[in-house]
């Protein structure tokens, strides 16, 4: 399939007199992971309920792998494995009938030994299964969600919050399967809070505020962007040189110690670092989180830095 | 359709053992009336209740309490006992609202995210109505007619076979009726309780309007729009032979409440 996983052009969602989308164009590609992020509001919700026709855009049209999502939906939702963010199971059924009916719904059929082997890195055992669902913890209905998300190996895993609820080992497990997945040329578009996850399993990630898209980059790109912060602690004190080296920003000076932003190339910084009495260099790669929270804030410059 | 199928099997199961529940209750009911009109025709009773209402009413009521005071009366009792309408009216419009209660609770988020058509989660309510009102009827029905032929004198006067069918098709028609009318209103609604109670007091405002419009004439036409309008058992007791228009009329209404849902619920938002 050479289509984009994902096209969204000048998506727009309008309820009543509010507007939750506003002219969002994406393009999500093939066998990569996409994660979503956004204040709560946002539109994240509302673009993932748009790609399952769940909800009708009131302008734009949405594509999974070059199949209009309200035009042939059908065929679409065909390709999607869908977590939602809060999976509306019957409390009086079994996860296990829960999971072969979402099956047979389906239409494929769904490899045995692939759920068994979900359920198995998961922690959801047998006996579990066939107890009703009101008898679930939240984890325990968060691992059930993964389970029917993943289980029919779909193309494309649109994942709503997936690892809310799950204790540490549960999410390195789950980050797991979204490895497997990749490495399966699978596509994951996953809308999340928690930014160090998205760090850590996301190839590019998408900001939406109040409607729009404010930025699309990949993870890199955007630490680039913001530079490290390089600490350095002097065993006397120190000058300031009458010139900084190219990329290098003054945060904070005083005589025995430097808090300075880099931008680019650590070379200079360090050539220039190199002949002062240094006692002390610390290093430090920015956090998504401290990145993005500028970004979260209304009125904060839109920044596409690429596509 | 198979979705539809899958998902009805499913509901049914959920559902089956207050149906079973309900199917015993009313087939114990139907049974127990046999045994009630075989009571008064032993004590001549049927008689004595006529000369105990004053001779103005049963000139008002005409020949149809007449005909109530009779053992097939007693026995037709419970195809239109309000307590019986009321009972399968609520199971009708609790199947009917599921549409609803899966939007309110984001089941419909799981399956409708699948490659399933929204008009299959429509069909499989109306598979679960037909099927649900048919077993319960048939229930009524066999247990009537088990109670007339194992438990009743031959000298009894027996309502025939025919009538006690064309009272369950009645009852059917206008509770499957009112489970088009819940269906048409879950598929708009958000929340289950939203549309139980809309249908619920549109049933109330329907079965009032019929009642005024019997013995009020301005409120005739408006009766005419009634569901309960077409439901006539005890023109079916006296031997009047109107149920076949009185049935093609409901079909239509309920046909058309369907048709409604199935629009609706595909156009909404979820």
């Amino acid at each position: 399939m050479n289509a984009p996983a994902i096209q969204l052009e000048h998506l727009g969602k309008r309820y009543g007199r509010v507007t939750a989308l506003r002219d969002l164009s994406l393009d999500v590609s093939a066998g990569e992971v996409f994660g979503f992020l956004g204040l709560n509001g946002a539109g994240k919700t509302t673009t993932i309920r748009i790609v399952l026709d769940l909800v009708r855009p009131t302008t734009g049209r949405a594509a999974v792998f070059g199949i209009d999502c309200q035009a042939r939906g059908l065929e679409a939702r065909a390709a999607i494995g869908y977590l939602p963010g809060e999976p509306g199971f019957q409390g009086d059924v079994t996860g296990e009938v829960t999971l072969d009916l979402l099956a047979a719904i389906s239409g494929g059929a769904v490899d045995r030994a692939r759920r068994a082997a979900l359920l198995d890195r998961l922690e959801l055992s047998v006996a579990d299964l066939r107890r009703p669902i009101r008898e679930y913890s939240t984890g325990m209905k968060r691992k059930l969600g993964i389970v029917q998300a993943f289980q029919a190996d779909p193309p494309l895993l649109v994942l709503d919050e997936p690892t809310e609820g799950l204790d540490p080992l549960m999410q390195d497990a789950f980050y797991g399967l979204i490895a497997d997945a990749r490495g399966r040329g699978r596509t994951v578009f996953m809308s999340s809070h928690v930014l160090p996850e998205v760090e850590r399993v996301c190839d590019r990630i998408g900001l939406v505020r109040d409607g729009e898209l404010v930025l699309v980059s990949t993870v890199h790109e955007i630490r680039n962007l913001s530079g490290r912060r390089v600490r350095v602690s002097f065993a006397q004190p120190v000058a300031a040189p009458a010139a900084w080296p190219g990329g290098c920003e003054v945060i904070e000076i005083s005589p025995q110690r430097w808090d300075l932003r880099v931008h680019g190339a650590l070379g200079p910084t360090v050539a220039m670092l190199a002949a002062l009495p240094i006692a002390d260099l610390e290093v430090q790669m920015p956090h998504l989180e401290e990145i993005l929270k500028t970004h979260y804030r209304v009125g904060s410059p839109r920044d596409g830095v690429s596509q | 359709m198979i979705r539809s199928v899958i998902l009805a099997r499913h509901s049914f199961r959920r559902s089956r053992a207050a149906v079973i529940a309900i199917a015993i209750v009313l087939a114990g009911f139907q049974f127990l009336l046999t045994q009630v009109a075989v009571f008064l025709m032993r004590n001549q009773a049927f008689g004595m209740l006529s000369a105990l209402v004053p001779e103005f009413i049963r000139t008002m009521a005409g020949p149809s309490m007449v005909a109530f005071m009779s053992f097939g009366g007693v026995v037709a009792l419970g195809y239109f006992h309000p307590i019986v309408l009321a009972s399968l009216l609520g199971l009708a419009i609790a199947l009917g609202t599921e549409p609803a209660a899966e939007v309110d609770t984001r089941f419909s988020d799981l399956t409708l995210a699948r490659s399933m058509a929204r008009r299959d989660a429509i069909t499989r309510s109306v598979i679960l109505l037909v099927s649900v009102v048919a077993l319960l009827l048939a229930a009524m029905t066999a247990a009537t007619w088990t109670g007339l032929a194992c438990c009743t004198p031959a000298d009894a006067e027996r309502p025939s076979f025919a009538l006690i069918r064309s009272l369950a098709s009645a009852l059917g028609a206008v509770v499957l009726c009112w489970g088009g009318i819940a269906l048409a209103i879950a598929s708009g609604a958000k929340r289950r309780a939203t549309a139980t109670g809309a249908t619920a007091i549109a049933a109330l405002a329907a079965y009032l309007v019929d009642y005024l419009g019997r013995i009020w004439d301005p409120a005739r036409f408006a009766s005419r729009l009634s569901p309960f309008h077409y439901f006539e058992p005890m023109a079916l007791i006296t031997g009047d032979a109107t149920n076949g228009a009185n049935l093609a009329v409901l079909a239509a209404m309920g046909a058309a409440a369907v048709a409604v849902a199935y629009v609706r619920f595909a156009r909404r938002d979820l």
